[in-house]
């Protein structure tokens, strides 16, 4: 189809051109085979590629749309998903050599749900090592981020951040624990959601700490991450966990604004001595577009919240290492040298410091809900630097202050929200004087996706960053 | 004598039985001592009338 680019259309964008009959599904899902040969060589975003099932899947979306078929919301768009997604027939290796050989013999919830919603699997997509993050030696290649391939992507959904920059897929679902969806994002310049807890099914989604797990809708626009969000949310009675409540339209108040929208900056993240003066700069321009589309922008305090990076890798990991426990014991020199002896360490933790930060998570929920008195978004940077260069995330750590440093800080400012099961997303901020993406994150009270995809929205649309380009994936 | 972080480590795996290969044992004993450095200044909170949870109930929304 002249006229269209179609692999820089959004999810949203996509499907209209193919109920409009624009583009075909078969041409849509071919431009974007073309792309990930030309370019995912040196992005190692995929690790497996679904050429052959993705163009049966949209030769039947054709025949659908010449029988006139009721077409459902994501109809004909290519979605790649993180490898921690089990898919039917398909490779799932959660970026392990333990999983290498792995082929589920079905698909997960949120994976069948995309696809009930008219996405066609792409792709299984490059992750940090069973969903961890600091992987040193990725087995299927550095995920390279497209802004600068020196520098990370994020983790752990690195895949989903780099095939969506690249524009290698047209939405993904990626998943976060702890920010493993809003950093990529922040990283990348998309958008990444952590829905409420329980809003999601995880079944089928290989576990790291199973109460923090979420999967996570990421995209090129708000638009579509709302779209994908409306597509997987809702009760699943293979996991007992999600909630019953009713699945809202999330597209359908996008566009209804942030007037009198009261925004809280959460002063202990923004006033960190360590935070980035690039990042801190962007925050403070963020609020100022709040501001000037009517929003009521204040500081809160959440004292505890320096502290929640420790709470949340002292229970986190713990879990983690209760999950992988056959794996530590069998075959532990099969992990990556960072999960191995992450995993090793948490497993040694004593369970009285695992129930005091147990207990801390309880306190904390608290400090958040009486903020969340106050206001009714959060706001704040996702990570507090713009994308290091990898070798600042995997070396070894030489000491404890190391560790300190470079494991707890920066999941200080996204593992909040796993900690006290509250929704947030990370949205295109803005770049660095280096030309790094810099996101900024939302948080908003219990199942209240909708007021947060709102507020997103109307500072995507007020702002240009989503529409930028990166240089290594033109 | 106190127990050195890299021996602590060692018994700790030893007594939970999963084994650590030898140049594994001082990043394991960075690790696990920053962790429980970190966590220690949780001691100073008062946690005694806060109920643990996993999951937190819809109706606390």
């Amino acid at each position: 189809m002249a006229g269209l680019d179609i692999p820089f259309l959004s999810a949203s964008q996509t499907t209209k051109a193919i109920r409009s009959k624009q583009v075909s599904p078969v041409e849509v899902v071919r431009s974007y085979l073309e792309r990930i040969d030309r370019l995912d060589n040196k992005l190692n975003s995929y690790i497996t590629v679904c050429r052959e099932e993705a163009l049966a899947a949209a030769r039947l979306a054709e025949k659908s749309l010449s029988d006139g078929n009721a077409l459902p919301p994501l109809f004909g768009v290519p979605m790649a998903v993180k490898d921690q997604f089990w898919t039917k027939g398909i490779l799932t290796t959660n970026a392990s050599r333990v999983y290498a050989d792995f082929v589920p013999d079905y698909d997960s919830t949120a994976i069948a749900r995309i696809k009930d919603a008219g996405a066609i699997l792409l792709g299984k997509l490059n992750m940090s090592e069973l969903a961890m993050g600091g992987t040193q030696q990725p087995h299927w290649g550095i995920p390279r981020n497209p802004w600068d391939l020196e520098r990370s992507p994020g983790e752990s959904s690195s895949g989903s951040g780099v095939a969506l920059a690249a524009n290698l897929c047209a939405a993904s679902l990626g998943e976060d624990t702890g920010g493993s969806g809003r950093g990529p994002g922040a990283s990348c310049n998309v958008v990444g959601l952590r829905p409420t807890f329980t809003r999601v099914s995880r079944y089928g989604m290989t576990p790291f700490c199973w109460f923090f797990d979420a999967a996570a809708p990421m995209s090129k626009t708000v638009e579509d991450c709302a779209l994908v969000l409306g597509a997987v949310a809702g009760y699943d009675p293979k996991d007992p966990y999600t909630s019953r409540r009713p699945v809202p339209d999330f597209t359908s108040h996008l566009s209804d604004g942030v007037k009198g929208l009261r925004v809280g900056l959460i002063r202990e993240l923004h006033n960190h001595d360590d935070i980035d003066p690039d990042v801190k700069r962007a925050i403070e321009s963020a609020l100022e577009v709040f501001r000037g589309l009517g929003a009521e922008v204040r500081e809160v305090s959440i004292p505890l919240i320096s502290m929640a990076g420790a709470i949340f890798v002292g229970i986190s990991d713990t879990e983690g290492a209760g999950t992988h426990d056959e794996i530590l014991r069998s075959r532990h020199m099969d992990l990556d040298p960072a999960s191995r002896t992450r995993l090793q360490a948490a497993a040694l933790v004593p369970t009285k410091i695992y129930n005091r930060a147990m207990k801390a998570r309880v306190l904390l929920r608290r400090q958040f809900m009486e903020a969340l008195g106050q206001v009714d978004v959060l706001a704040s940077a996702t990570y507090p630097f713009p994308p290091p260069k990898h070798t600042s995330l995997t070396a070894t750590f030489e000491n404890t202050e190391q560790v300190r440093a470079r494991f707890f800080f920066r999941r200080s400012y996204t593992s909040p929200y796993a900690l006290t099961s509250l929704p947030a997303i990370s949205i295109p901020g803005g770049f660095s004087s280096g030309g790094l993406p810099i996101g900024v994150q939302l948080g908003a009270r219990p199942f209240a996706e909708e007021t947060l995809l709102r507020a997103a929205h109307s500072y995507e649309q007020a702002t240009p960053w989503h529409t930028m380009r990166p240089p290594e994936a033109v | 004598m106190p127990l050195s972080k890299e021996d602590r480590v060692r018994e700790l795996a030893r007594l939970v039985g999963i084994p650590i290969a030898a140049e594994d044992i001082g990043e394991v004993a960075n690790r696990f001592e920053s962790l429980v450095q970190e966590l220690e200044r949780l001691n100073d909170l008062d946690l005694a009338d806060i109920q643990p949870v996993t999951v937190f109930p819809d109706e606390d929304s």
